[in-house]
């Protein structure tokens, strides 16, 4: 992101910017920067709360009038984490059973994530052009063996996820952001189908594959569940 | 609260340093004119891009255009990495790429104007693979009388 504003201000344009990670921006040191202390991926802090999106865009904007840089400001205001209730469990019975496929869990999702599309105008999934119940069937032969490029399998993986944390959102007692990640990596049939997935692509010949088991598939604070299969 | 590296979880925080950062001898710091009379674009690297457009790769440093008229239902998001939330995306675009925002900030008077065009890069790209894209941009931009950018990282 930094390198960003030293490639345009070099070319004329005046750049301002959030910066998630203070020691990379003191690092590259681009022109302005308005640290923020929020979670990674909500730069501007909270969704659905316009004004304090709109404090966070204009306390960047302003830096612009400033030609003392490189410089970093703090943004004074924080986020303070949901309140998380242990024993949340999945209101919805999705668990997945030894007969079950990732199939029929997908299916079993489609109402939640209809409504959840219906409650938000808008769904993010549709990076892999695939329908969910054809990316499952990717991911389902990539266990079994059929490894497809892993520009495809990507796309697919993520477009599960979204469809998969949207649809959990709209369950009746849907519990925090967390729990529902929490939930997809403990109880759903996806995720243990990702665990799995994850030595086979680490093991492949092809260096896209292993970049997709090694860094892109399983985030680094899932990855102790791994160790543990 | 995420605040310093030390503060957070271990293997997170052993992610993100290991994250290469480019380093520069100095910094170009350019005036201007006040916020109230600039045109602004904002330029996110969230891997953002409109459904059916180019998904991004690995090492992948180019940008996609997304216009100003762009809804929030055609914005999908491919960054190749998985070590940040996404449901706050999920919930409400503006919590990564604030247009609604800069839109109002517009209505009010305190920004001039908003970019006809904005952008958005994947983060974590190799520099020398983004140096001539953000070249392009550069021209681009100015062809669109935009005078300052806000950098959105993800």
């Amino acid at each position: 992101m930094g390198a960003l504003g030293h490639f345009l201000e070099r070319e004329g344009i005046a750049t301002t910017g959030i910066s998630l990670v203070r020691e990379h921006t003191e690092t590259v040191r681009p022109p302005r920067a308005l640290w923020v202390t929020f979670e990674l991926g909500r730069p501007l802090g909270r969704p659905d709360d316009p004004p304090f999106q709109r404090r966070v865009a204009k306390a960047a904007l302003d830096l612009l009038a400033r030609t003392d840089g490189p410089l970093i400001a703090d943004y004074p205001e924080h986020v303070t984490e949901e309140a998380d209730f242990t024993g949340w469990a999945c209101p919805i019975g999705l668990a997945p059973t030894q007969v079950d496929s990732l199939g029929a869990e997908i299916d079993r999702l489609a109402t939640w994530h209809d409504r959840a599309v219906a409650a938000r105008g808008r769904t993010t999934v549709g990076v892999s052009g695939l329908d969910m119940p054809s990316a499952g069937a990717l991911v389902d032969g990539a266990l079994a063996g059929n490894l497809p490029p892993a520009q495809p399998l990507k796309e697919a993986v993520d477009d599960l996820k979204a469809y998969y944390l949207e649809a959990a959102a709209a369950f009746p007692d849907a519990g925090t952001d967390r729990m529902r990640k929490e939930w997809f990596w403990s109880e759903t049939r996806l995720g243990e189908v990702l665990l799995a997935l994850q030595p086979k692509l680490a093991a492949s010949d092809d260096p896209q594959h292993k970049i997709l088991g090694n860094l892109t598939l399983i985030p680094a604070v899932e990855r102790h569940r791994l160790a543990k299969r | 609260m995420v605040k310093r590296l030390d503060d957070l979880p271990e293997v997170e925080a052993n992610h993100l340093r290991r994250v290469e950062c480019p380093t520069y001898d100095d910094t170009p710091l350019l005036g201007g004119k006040p916020l109230a009379e600039r045109r602004v674009a904002i330029i996110s690297t969230a891997g953002l891009h409109r459904r059916g457009d180019r998904p991004f790769r690995p090492g992948d440093g180019s940008y996609r255009v997304i216009s100003a008229e762009t809804s929030a239902r055609d914005l999908v998001m491919s960054h190749i990495s998985v070590n940040f939330d996404r449901t706050g995306f999920q919930q409400d675009s503006n919590v990564v790429f604030p247009i609604d925002r800069l839109r109002e900030l517009v209505a009010d008077g305190a920004v001039g104007s908003m970019a006809s065009v904005h952008y958005s890069f994947m983060g974590a790209f190799p520099p020398d693979a983004a140096k001539p894209h953000a070249q392009h941009l550069a021209g681009l931009l100015k062809a669109d009388k935009v005078d300052a950018a806000l950098l959105v990282p993800v």
